[in-house]
């Protein structure tokens, strides 16, 4: 196992091995709102998807390009909003999803990239409400 | 269930260590009459003398070498340390300048680096798109006052090969010492340290089924390049390398040694073949490319660059199934990109893409088949979550 694979977390692992709501959102019409967030000479991109039914995220779904700690985090994001309160999304930040997944410090520049798609979505979020 | 066995294509890091090298090291450490220091003038000294003269014989005529000419060292860092730092600082006031590539394996290039600290001018040749460094940039680096010219044979990313033959000669012409890195090539491909113009070539023993932590610098007889020892004590290994030698080191060398040049021609074709196989049974997983020139390369090295695909992502999703290196971002704490990746022109989304596959004398038909399944798996469920556009622009 390499140095870098043996600093995963268990965290990170699971939501690695599963990716639980990756993909897109089925097709069920509702409110949808998204954002978008890229720095490629970091090495990660994120697109987040939601669908919103009255003050709740009724779904979100992630796409995402990075290392493990970035599709991770992209999952722990999505995981949070689907079924929260659209307030709950301002408070995710990414200090937060590393101290989550026990990320290494020179991964915090890919965590930012998911913390902008998450803010660009709630920027969408207030252009649509 | 039974767990199947990861698939380990990593031999270009390290071969596994070969079943009989490890029974023939672990006799000689049990060996009551194999304690002595080989140094050591009594009948037991003499014994253990006689073990390392057997086994600097076999690692000798790996590379068509003479025994007398071949320096024990700690590994090949150290023997291309040895090589570069030591004929360098050698070379005297009025020869101060290096040749060297912007590809070479950190041994050589923080070696070149120091000497650059040190006030010698170093010229990096940068290598074509295919990895390749050719001779000619060779001979338009050289000048009247340069000391040393040390390459890689084979390189240890791409696996690309460098004609030291004929740098060598290049290099006899006009009086300069060459040294070789062929720590990726002694063992898988023909290497002939005799070649006319070859002063010094460097390897060790963990890349062809031997021991960690041994390794050899050839220092050429007549003439015999000017080079300085770097460390002190003793004086052993022609005053070159002082410190006691380790027998069982050494008899695990040469053993794995012997085996890699008794089976060097039918596995250099064997691997080159089951090389070739995992290629193209990676083709299905299209767009894809391979970084450094399919020939004239090392048997066992490719590297291959998946479109879409973040390296350490890969690996982490291959890593209880295949183990392999990323060329990525972040494989080391510095977070830094391949840098003969870099070299060869690659972006840094390229580079992250890539991974290196190498492929040795333990590999089989079967590890490269499900190798490739694994990898066109892996590589799928990577590219059903990017962002749309994605697969387009990160190649």
């Amino acid at each position: 196992m390499s140095p870098a694979i043996s600093r995963y977390s268990s965290t990170v692992r699971t939501l690695f091995r599963e990716l639980d709501g990756a993909g897109d959102l089925a097709n069920d019409g509702g409110t949808i709102v998204s954002g978008e967030a890229a720095a490629l000479d970091r090495g990660a991109w994120v697109r987040f998807a939601a669908r919103i039914e009255g003050e709740r995220f009724e779904d979100c779904r992630f796409r995402a390009f990075g290392c493990p700690h970035t599709l991770a985090a992209a999952s722990l994001v999505a995981g949070r909003l689907r079924g929260a309160p659209l307030a709950a999304a301002s408070s995710i930040d990414a200090a937060g999803i590393a101290y989550e997944l026990d990320a290494p410090a020179e991964k915090m520049g890919r965590l930012l990239v998911v913390e902008d798609a998450l803010r660009a979505l709630l920027v969408d979020l207030g252009r649509v409400q | 269930m039974p767990v199947e066995e990861a698939v380990y294509l990593d031999y270009a890091a390290a071969a596994p260590l070969d079943p009989r090298v490890a029974s023939a090291m672990a006799a000689c450490l049990a060996d009551p009459a194999l304690q002595a220091n080989p140094a050591s003038t009594h009948a037991a000294g003499r014994d253990a003398a006689e073990h390392v003269a057997v086994a600097r014989a076999k690692v000798a005529r790996l590379v068509n070498a003479e025994p007398e000419a071949m320096v024990f060292t700690s590994g090949a860092t150290e023997s291309v340390n040895l090589a570069v730092l030591g004929a360098a600082r050698a070379a005297g006031k009025e020869r101060r300048h290096v040749v060297t590539s912007r590809i070479e394996h950190r041994a050589g290039l923080d070696a070149c680096r120091q000497l650059e600290r040190e006030g010698h001018s170093v010229s990096w040749l940068a290598p074509g798109r295919e990895g390749l460094i050719e001779v000619e940039q060779v001979a338009a680096a050289l000048r009247s006052d340069t000391a040393l010219v040390s390459l890689m044979h084979a390189n240890n990313e791409t696996g690309a090969v460098t004609d030291i033959a004929a740098v060598a000669r290049l290099c006899e012409a006009r009086g300069i010492v060459f040294h070789a890195d062929a720590a990726q090539s002694v063992g898988r491909m023909p290497v002939d340290a005799a070649l006319p113009g070859i002063a010094l070539l460097s390897f060790c023993a963990h890349k062809l089924g031997g021991p960690k932590g041994v390794g050899v610098l050839y220092v050429r007889r007549r003439p015999r390049p000017a080079i300085q020892p770097l460390q002190f004590g003793g004086g052993h290994e022609r005053g070159l390398r002082s410190g006691t030698l380790a027998l069982h080191q050494l008899v695990g060398f040469g053993l794995a040694c012997e085996l890699a040049g008794a089976e060097l021609a039918e596995e250099t074709a064997r691997v080159r073949s089951l090389r070739e196989r995992l290629w193209q049974g990676l083709q299905a997983a299209a767009p894809l490319w391979r970084n450094g020139a399919a020939e004239p390369s090392a048997p066992g090295i490719l590297s291959v660059g998946f479109a879409g695909i973040e390296g350490e992502s890969l690996l982490l999703e291959l890593d209880d199934a295949l183990h392999a290196s990323s060329g990525a971002a972040c494989s080391s704490a510095s977070g830094e990109p391949s840098y003969v990746l870099r070299a060869l022109g690659r972006s840094d989304e390229a580079i992250q893409a890539s991974l290196r596959l190498s492929l040795g004398r333990g590999t089989t038909a079967a590890d490269v088949d499900r190798a490739a399944a694994l990898l066109l798996r892996a590589v799928a469920r990577l590219r059903a979550v990017l962002p749309a556009g994605a697969l387009e622009r990160i190649a």
